[in-house]
């Protein structure tokens, strides 16, 4: 019997325990999403009941063993005591229960699969309660309305509340949604229903009015996820933006991504189509801090997690996903606020027989955009080119016979021409996810369960040749159960455990770095493998292609290709999350009040095997052009092995505690007064192994105690304070705990009567303003704690001197890499924003706009006015950087169902956000005041003005003097000063910053029948960035992490190819200046020349789905079953065509995917 | 917030004894590290791509290979330097250059605070602290000789200085010099005379040491490019106060004294001009042992000659060593390459150089000769080489390798039977590869032990030595320098160079000139023997960082600098194609060249500084 007793948990993660109203809208939340695929159930479902004498609660129960229905009461509601009979056959459910509580004080409803029962009075209305002491007036030529109320599918709705105008007599309309009420001409009819948008109709000469209520969509986002809490979004005075789980569905396994153009206030960017790699990077109002920690905190069932950790989240898991921008709603995080906050909460079990929900989706990507590079024999002149250009004398890299000879196809072995990028990778890949979850509970517990399992497949080709799979195969399994428990009626505990695991297996250095590995490839020096030589008939293993090179001993070349080959890794990564909380209801103390405690236990941890062989190499020895045969020498016989080895990393791992405890209480007083009070303690703390340094491993922690508290009258006027007092290890004594407070204003205006004549066009109207401080205490470096400590190394290596006779008497040396200053504390963000809320057209079109300023100080930065020969060993900080920022953020949404086949809705997002800097140590740029930095964006960067290239050396030897070795086609700079030197005071303010100041999106949605299709928008402007002249530059042998012992040259761009400054085509705006092996000083300047324009508008996503018809799934046993075809990134338009904008500088990197997704799901 | 009175500890989360500076000074062991610390920041006079010298004149030329790590120095010899990210910057540790300031600061931390160390030993507290200032002294030294006049750091600021108090202006020169000199004297009281225990503390510095250096200091004083100098007598301080006086005579005379103090003091100390010794073969001829004498003076590790060796990792001579493995192997570097006006400059064998030589009036250099059975000790017997190569002093066969010339040892040690240096392309040491080759065509033998050989299996091992800083001919020729431009040419003066000569096997300067030039009477007057004194100097001390310091001291590098530095043509295989002079590069010298820029962004953090002339 318990089973259907005291279910009036929250369903929700965090929802607190307000009052009814607050339930019922909650679970009027869930039963809106179950009702499309429910609505025929109850119409189509018959029962039979034999009972004789049984109470009430018994037949409830014989209901639900019968039925799938479920039922939802108060244990309060239902008269233990009576007994009742049932004898029906084939009956609706209506029929039995209209008989059931005939006479009763008992109301149902029943949507789908639920049903609710409540007490008859309490209306969710408040004003349509009948207070029997009201005078009720005499009626006057009053004749009987009545009508059928249905929906837009034409499903009839039973308990629509129906009131008559500026009085308190009203009616409900019936299961059948039938109604009847006394009215007289004239007299205005309001319909209102939970979660349906109302309607008021003039009675007129008709007896009968039948309505059609539609859905609200305003009133499903009426529980708005909050700082610790939620709170009801019409109370809401803080400037938060709440988005549907559903718009954030992206093809990629990757939420950030999503992210882009579909939230206002969001500034957001991604860089880069590397798996694993291509989080977008995101800034809640732009960036308005020159610290390291620029993007907001992410709390993820209120346990801070990282990047990586929200874009591995299943968006099907997602309950409901915040992002607080300003004061009033991030103050309460106190020092951690300052650069927003992402809130996200995970789904929980309703009540109900068990529901589950199938997702597959099969996708197929390939790069945007192809980047073109120029052929073999072209790179091999041009790479001739670029040494003589150079150096007349300098030896060529490859003979005019090589050059002949591969022109004309000899033995590709000895004269190679191979595309790399072709040899190792396939034009697109195909990726699998699957999701599946599971959600139901009985009285006492609730679950929700969730899985998924995705693989990522890598595009690399493989070879039968080969010893074993290469390809990449990265393995992603999540599992999720939320487990929601009543141990008393007024006690709930919540346990929620969350695992991720990746398994990766795949070439060692990844798949990215082989990319980029065969971007840096010499092209026509060895082929990927030889055919075996006569000598090498039968040799075992590969013969990997390589050269000598400058060495004249071993393989001094990158072969990717045997990269790719001689072993594997395996990596594996876990995450698990568990947590436990306890909510207990003081309502026997005092109405209202509740606590609750959560406690989270984070273990990370990661390991890398790597199994592998050192290939054999070898280079051509003798060729012989007439009988086409050739021999091969082995380049490294002795260091070659056939068997594998292998190589273990130490384990990353790390562990984190969090501890939350809340106080909330929440009533109405005298219908008009609401008043919510909440305080939280917080406790964290986190340790890593692995760190490198002491002081790195010490544990990271923060304390604080928060508080809000809001008043709000008549549902027009709201208040509200918060303030986060906390503080955390990094700093000093004096400096560690911090007061952020802030307040905040709001006024329903269209709550107002005197709006009333304005409510046909104007629905709603709401206006906020708030005011507040909020900290960042994550300043200066990652690895930089204890401010107010030194950081003295005792043995540093790179101190350290040798003396002796045999120089073999060796000690380490000291080093400082940090001076201790106990003043340093956190960044102050003092955040102003006003916000407008407005609704047109009975809520059809909803616009939310924010403007928002705010300064920013005590940042920290290094002092400017400290010249070397006081011989610091490191910089000396303080917090005296202030910046600011100032920008609008608005959405526009249309929301309109044309008739019961087809609806559409739409959502523009904008956001525009500019930080600069207000307060900026620097020298006093007297002789070029355009290098300061007040009054400039953060990002924005400084750089000379190119004018064009040098034409010849006469005119290089009459111009300042520039940067390094230089002359005719190098480029030639402006000289912004005068001073006949091209040096750092000449370079300004160039382009836009890097990261954009606008951010926007648009798409819609539409439906039609079984078919939905909807398409998405994303662009961002007012960003500039530089073609990066390292990463391009052909040629050029790089040096960076793990190719110094390495020749590599960087392949040759057929854009270069085209277009560079040469003695036979002296072309001084060509796109590249004159060729050269090796980076140029002159040229890799930061200039204009490079400088292109980030603005791009993107058709990120269009998705077209299929809905079985519920004739069909009635049939199958389902609920529901789409099917739906997905593209990414189908488009984009810019100015800059070599490659995608978003990838920035960088073209050469792992590009940003396109991607093709078919998928279907399934609800059982 | 009571609450959180007891709750602070929470967040106390660092425990007592953190590392500060002040456990550098607990005890004898840590006190040695900071001492070992203070080392840390000397320039390593062997670091080629580190220190200017090398590669920022025309002694050195790189292949295009490893050009790109010889960057720093190789492009100030291009004319490349720049005040807005200077080469080799040692003012700031930029641009490859050590951080001599952050030494200094390192440098006074100590002296201010080894005295209180417990435990540590009353005479190593002294020996310690005079090492300190010794190298507080030569910090300043290093940055005056680059920049000129400097900040003079006497004591440590405090971090939490303000800007006024930081921002230091020059001192003028001579306030630099005298700075640097008394501090000196300081550390040169307490100095042991020689290292005791040799094991352990070998490369320490020692009396003789810091009165070498302070001679060096003098003479640098002393020299055109700080004493006299017109280009400077307009530069002026902030304050409009001249940075260098008029032309001071007396410079010299301190200058001659302290390299006098220097000799007695570096002798007294055991120093002596080094002689080979070991008998490796059976009677040897007295011209090998003459040459192993002279590779020696370098590449014996700690030898008598050596007044201050370094110590450190560096020497160079997998780098310097011709390739004698013959497959199509390159096993050891090779790109130390000599330019061709090196081999130009040393002596005939009669002593003099070879436009002074009455034999050599009509000789063409460039023309072919055949070797003889006679020149079978220097070149290979019946090879056809320039003429160049013929009949030069014993420094030339023992501080070069070129083509068809002999190289002993490097495991052949019978004189008969030398390794030949084949260096056409293709050849054993030739150009194989597309950066181990010398682009000249020459290498620096001077800088290779005898003693290193090449292993069975393409390896090559050296034997380690104590690169010089300065050694005993140094002090010789520094004496002799700055005596004869007090005192005019003496019997004192040639003495002093002709203990180098007749190390060298050659004759007395008066001798050599009067006998076989057609100038016999040079040595006589002051600038005569001023020339032959600074010919005499970059010939001995050739290969070991001092030609392009020398050339600037004595303001000459506008003259050697300002034209094309030349090698043969390497990539030919036959003779006449490759005993063509190809030029690299044609320098071009500017005057600002002479002081290092500041970086322009120093000046502007600091508007009390004022840049170097010209930058």
């Amino acid at each position: 019997m318990k089973k259907i007793l005291n279910i009036w948990g929250p369903i929700w993660y965090g929802l607190p325990k307000y009052n009814l109203k607050m339930k019922l809208t909650t679970l009027f939340l869930i039963i809106t999403f179950f009702r499309i695929e429910a609505n025929t159930y109850s119409q189509n479902t018959k029962i039979s009941l034999d009972l004789d004498a049984v109470h009430v609660i018994d037949v409830l129960e014989e209901i639900e063993a019968l039925s799938e229905f479920k039922v939802l009461a108060n244990e309060n509601l239902l008269d233990k005591h009576r007994l009742v009979s049932a004898h029906y056959k084939e009956k609706r459910i209506d029929r039995i229960l209209r008989d059931l509580f005939s006479g009763t004080q008992v109301t149902f409803t029943v949507v789908g699969k639920q049903i609710v029962l409540r007490k008859k009075e309490e209306k969710d209305n408040p004003g349509i309660k009948v207070i029997p002491s009201a005078p009720i007036r005499a009626p006057m030529l009053q004749q009987k309305i009545g009508g059928t109320i249905t929906d837009d599918q034409g499903t009839p709705l039973a308990g629509v509340n129906i009131l008559k105008e500026g009085t308190l007599i009203g009616t409900q309309s019936d299961f059948d949604g039938q109604y009847l009420i006394l009215a007289t001409k004239g007299d205005r009819l309001t319909f209102s229903y939970l979660g349906m948008l109302s309607k008021t109709i003039t009675v007129g000469d008709s007896d009968t009015i039948d309505v059609v209520m539609l859905e609200d969509s305003a009133k499903l986002d009426e529980v708005v996820l909050v700082g610790f809490g939620t709170q009801k979004k019409s109370s809401v005075v803080g400037a938060v933006e709440t988005i549907s789980p559903s718009e954030l569905r992206v093809t990629s396994s990757n939420l950030t991504t999503a992210l882009a153009g579909r939230v206002s206030g969001l500034i957001s960017y991604q860089r880069s189509g590397e798996p694993g790699a291509d989080n977008a990077e995101f800034f809640v109002r732009g960036v308005t801090s020159f610290g390291y920690k620029k993007d907001p905190l992410i709390l993820i069932d209120g346990v801070e997690l990282t990047l990586d950790d929200l874009s591995r989240l299943q968006t099907d898991d997602i309950a409901s996903f915040s992002i607080l921008k300003d004061a009033t709603a991030t103050a309460i995080y106190g020092a951690r606020g300052a650069n927003g906050i992402i809130l996200v909460t995970t789904k929980s079990g309703v009540t109900g027989k068990v529901k589950i929900s199938v997702r597959f989706e099969n996708s197929f990507s390939s790069p945007t955009r192809k980047v073109d590079f120029a052929d073999p024999i072209t790179y091999m002149q041009l790479h001739n080119e670029a040494v003589r250009t150079r150096n007349p004398i300098g030896p060529l890299p490859y003979s005019e016979s090589k050059i002949a000879n591969t022109m004309a196809g000899l033995n590709p072995n000895v004269y190679p021409a191979i595309n790399w990028q072709e040899e190792l990778f396939q034009d697109f890949t195909n990726n699998q996810k699957m999701n599946l979850n599971l959600s139901g509970g009985g009285s006492a517990v609730r679950y929700y369960l969730a899985s998924s399992y995705g693989v990522d497949n890598g595009l690399l080709k493989v070879d039968k040749r080969n010893n074993f799979n290469n390809n990449i195969k990265l393995k992603r399994l999540t599992l999720r159960s939320n487990i929601n428990i009543d141990l008393t009626k007024t006690t709930e505990a919540i346990v929620r455990f969350n695992g991720t695991f990746d398994d990766y297996i795949g070439p060692i250095d990844g798949g990215a770095e082989i990319y980029k590995k065969a971007l840096r490839t010499n092209p026509v020096l060895y082929p990927k493998y030889y055919e075996p030589d006569e000598a090498n008939a039968s040799t075992g293993h590969i013969l990997f292609g390589n050269s000598a090179g400058s060495s004249s001993t071993g393989a001094r070349y990158l072969n990717p290709y045997a990269d790719l080959v001689k072993g594997y890794r395996e990596n594996s990564k876990t995450l698990l999350l568990s947590q436990v909380e306890i909510k207990q209801n003081f309502d026997m103390i005092t109405q209202g009040l509740k606590a609750r405690i959560l406690m989270n236990t984070t273990r990370a941890s990661d390991f890398d095997v790597i199994r592998q062989y050192n290939p054999y190499f070898y280079e051509i020895g003798r060729y012989d052009k007439d009988t086409d045969t050739y021999t091969l020498n082995s380049l490294n016989e002795e260091t070659g092995t056939e068997y594998l080895d292998f190589n273990e990393n130490t384990p990353n791992i790390s562990t984190s505690f969090y501890l939350e405890g809340a106080i909330d209480y929440s009533r109405t007083f005298n219908e008009k007064h609401e008043v919510t009070g909440l305080v939280v303690y917080t406790k964290r703390s986190s340790l890593r192994n692995n760190t490198g340094s002491f002081q790195k491993s010490l544990p990271y922690r923060n304390l604080g105690v928060s508080s809000r508290l809001s008043y709000g009258y008549d549902s027009k006027y709201f208040g509200e304070f918060n303030f986060g007092y906390n503080g955390s290890e990094r700093f000093s004594n004096n400096n560690r705990f911090g007061f952020f407070p802030s307040a905040g204003l709001s006024w329903a205006v269209s709550e107002e009567s005197f709006f009333e004549p304005l409510l046909s066009v104007v629905s709603r109207l709401k206006l906020r303003a708030s005011y507040g401080i909020v900290g960042n205490d994550a300043i200066g470096d990652q690895d930089d704690r204890f401010f107010y400590l030194s950081q003295v190394n005792l043995d540093d290596d790179g101190r350290g001197y040798r003396f002796g006779k045999n120089f073999d008497y060796y000690r380490r040396g000291v080093s400082i890499g940090r001076y201790a200053n106990d003043r340093i504390t956190w960044e102050r963000a003092y955040k102003s924003n006003l916000g407008l809320e407005i609704n047109f057209l009975n809520d059809r079109v909803k616009v939310l706009a924010d403007v928002f300023r705010e300064k920013r100080d005590n940042i920290l930065m290094n002092r400017a006015f400290i010249p070397p020969s006081i011989g610091l060993e490191s910089d000396v900080r303080a917090n005296v950087g202030e910046a600011q920022s100032e920008g609008i953020d608005f959405s526009i949404d249309y929301n309109n169902s044309f008739n019961k086949d087809l609806w559409l809705s739409g959502r523009v997002n904008f956001t525009y956000a500019r930080g600069e800097f207000k307060v900026f140590e620097e020298p006093n740029y007297v002789d070029a005041p355009w290098r300061s930095h007040p009054g400039q964006a953060i990002n924005q960067q400084y750089g000379l003005i190119a004018e064009r290239l040098f034409v010849d050396e006469e005119e290089v030897a009459n111009s300042p003097q520039q940067f390094g070795i230089y002359g005719a086609g190098d480029i030639k700079y402006h000289d912004l000063n005068g001073d006949g030197l091209i040096d750092d005071n000449d370079k300004a303010p160039i382009g836009f910053p890097t990261t954009p100041e606008i951010v926007y999106g648009f798409g819609f949605s539409m439906g039609y029948k079984n078919f939905d299709l909807s398409g998405f928008f994303q662009g961002s402007a007012r960003s500039s960035f530089w073609v990066d002249p390292y990463a391009t530059a052909p040629f050029i042998d790089n040096r960076d992490a793990g190719y110094e012992n390495v020749i590599d040259s960087n392949a040759l761009l057929q854009i270069y190819a085209d277009s560079h400054w040469s003695e036979a085509n002296q072309d001084v705006y060509a796109l590249w200046p004159r060729l050269s092996t090796t980076v140029n000083e002159n040229n890799s300047q930061t200039s204009t020349w490079f400088m292109r324009n980030g603005a791009f508008l993107r058709f990120k996503e269009v998705e077209l789905g299929f809905s079985f018809p519920d004739s069909l799934i009635d049939k199958w046993h389902l609920t529901k079953f789409r099917m739906y075809l997905t593209g990414t990134n189908l488009l984009s338009i810019s100015k800059f065509k070599l490659w995608d904008p978003e990838m920035g500088g960088n073209g050469l990197g792992y590009p940003v995917q396109r991607v093709f997704n078919f998928g279907m799901q399934i609800t059982l | 917030m009571g609450l959180f009175a007891s709750c602070d500890n929470y967040l106390d989360v660092v425990p007592d004894n953190v590392a500060t500076i002040d456990n550098a000074f607990t005890d004898e062991v840590q006190a040695r590290k900071y001492l070992f610390t203070c080392y840390s920041y000397l320039p390593n006079v062997s670091g080629v791509g580190w220190v200017p010298g090398w590669y920022t004149g025309d002694e050195f030329w790189p292949n295009s290979e490893v050009y790109n790590w010889l960057q720093n120095p190789s492009n100030i010899a291009r004319n490349a330097q720049n005040a807005n990210e200077p080469l080799l910057n040692f003012y700031e540790g930029r641009g490859g250059g050590s951080d001599l300031f952050q030494g200094i600061r390192v440098c006074n931390t100590f002296i201010s605070r080894v005295d209180n160390v417990p435990g540590l030993d009353n005479v190593e507290k002294i020996k310690w602290k005079a090492e300190a200032k010794f190298l507080k002294a030569y910090y300043h030294y290093y940055l005056t000789k680059m920049y000129g006049p400097i900040p003079l750091i006497t004591e440590n600021i405090d971090v939490s200085a303000t800007p006024d108090e930081v921002r230091l202006p020059r001192a003028s020169f001579d306030e630099c010099i005298n700075f640097i000199v008394d501090l000196l004297d300081e550390a040169a009281e307490g100095l042991p005379t020689t290292i005791l225990n040799e094991l352990d503390e070998l490369g320490r510095i020692t009396k003789s040491i810091a009165l070498a250096v302070k001679a060096d200091v003098l003479l640098t004083a002393a020299s055109p490019l700080f004493n006299g100098n017109p280009d400077y007598s307009t530069f002026n301080n902030i304050d409009g106060t001249p940075f260098f006086g008029p032309y001071d005579k007396e410079k010299w005379k301190r200058a001659a004294d302290a390299g006098l103090e220097a000799i007695e003091e570096a002798e007294a100390a055991g120093a002596v001009l080094y002689e080979f010794s070991d008998l490796v073969v059976t009677n040897p001829s007295a011209e090998t042992v003459r040459k192993l004498t002279l590779r020696g003076r370098v590449t014996d590790p700690w030898n008598k000659e050596i007044v201050w060796g370094s110590s450190q990792n560096d020497d160079r001579q997998y780098d310097s060593q011709a390739n004698f493995v013959t497959a199509g192997e390159t096993v050891t570097g090779q790109w130390m390459a000599p330019t061709y006006r090196i081999v130009e400059q040393y002596y005939t064998n009669h002593g003099v150089p070879i436009e002074e030589d009455i034999a050599w009036a009509d000789r063409d250099p460039l023309a072919f000769r055949t070797a003889q059975a006679s020149h079978s000790l220097d070149i290979q017997e019946g090879a056809e080489i320039p003429q160049i190569h013929f009949d030069r002093e014993p420094r030339f066969y023992a501080d070069l390798g070129f083509d068809r010339g002999t190289w002993y040892g490097q495991g052949k040690l019978d004189e008969n039977d030398q390794h030949i240096v084949k260096a056409k392309r293709g050849e054993t040491s030739g150009k194989k590869t597309i950066s181990k080759f010398s682009i000249t065509g020459y290498f620096p033998k001077k800088l290779v032990n005898y003693e290193n050989a090449f292993g069975t299996s393409n390896s090559y091992s050296s034997k380690r030595y104590s690169f010089p800083y300065i050694r005993l001919a140094e002090l010789y020729l520094n004496y002799a320098e700055a005596l004869n431009e007090y005192s005019g040419p003496s019997a004192e003066v040639y003495s002093y160079i002709d203990k180098i000569r007749e190390r060298a096997g050659l004759e007395g300067v008066v001798q050599s000139w009067g006998n076989y030039t057609n100038n016999p009477g040079k040595p006589t007057n002051v600038d005569g023997l001023r020339d032959i004194i600074q010919k005499e100097r970059l010939i001995e001390l050739s290969f070991e960082n001092h030609r392009y310091w020398d050339l600037r001291r004595w303001k000459l590098l506008q003259d050697h600098m300002n034209g094309p530095i030349q090698g043969w043509n390497i990539d030919s295989d036959q003779n006449d194609g490759y005993y063509n002079l190809i030029t690299f590069f044609n320098q071009k010298f500017t005057m600002r060249n002479y002081l290092w820029p500041i970086r322009s962004e120093v000046l502007l953090l600091n508007p009390n500084l004022v840049q170097n002339p010209g930058w």
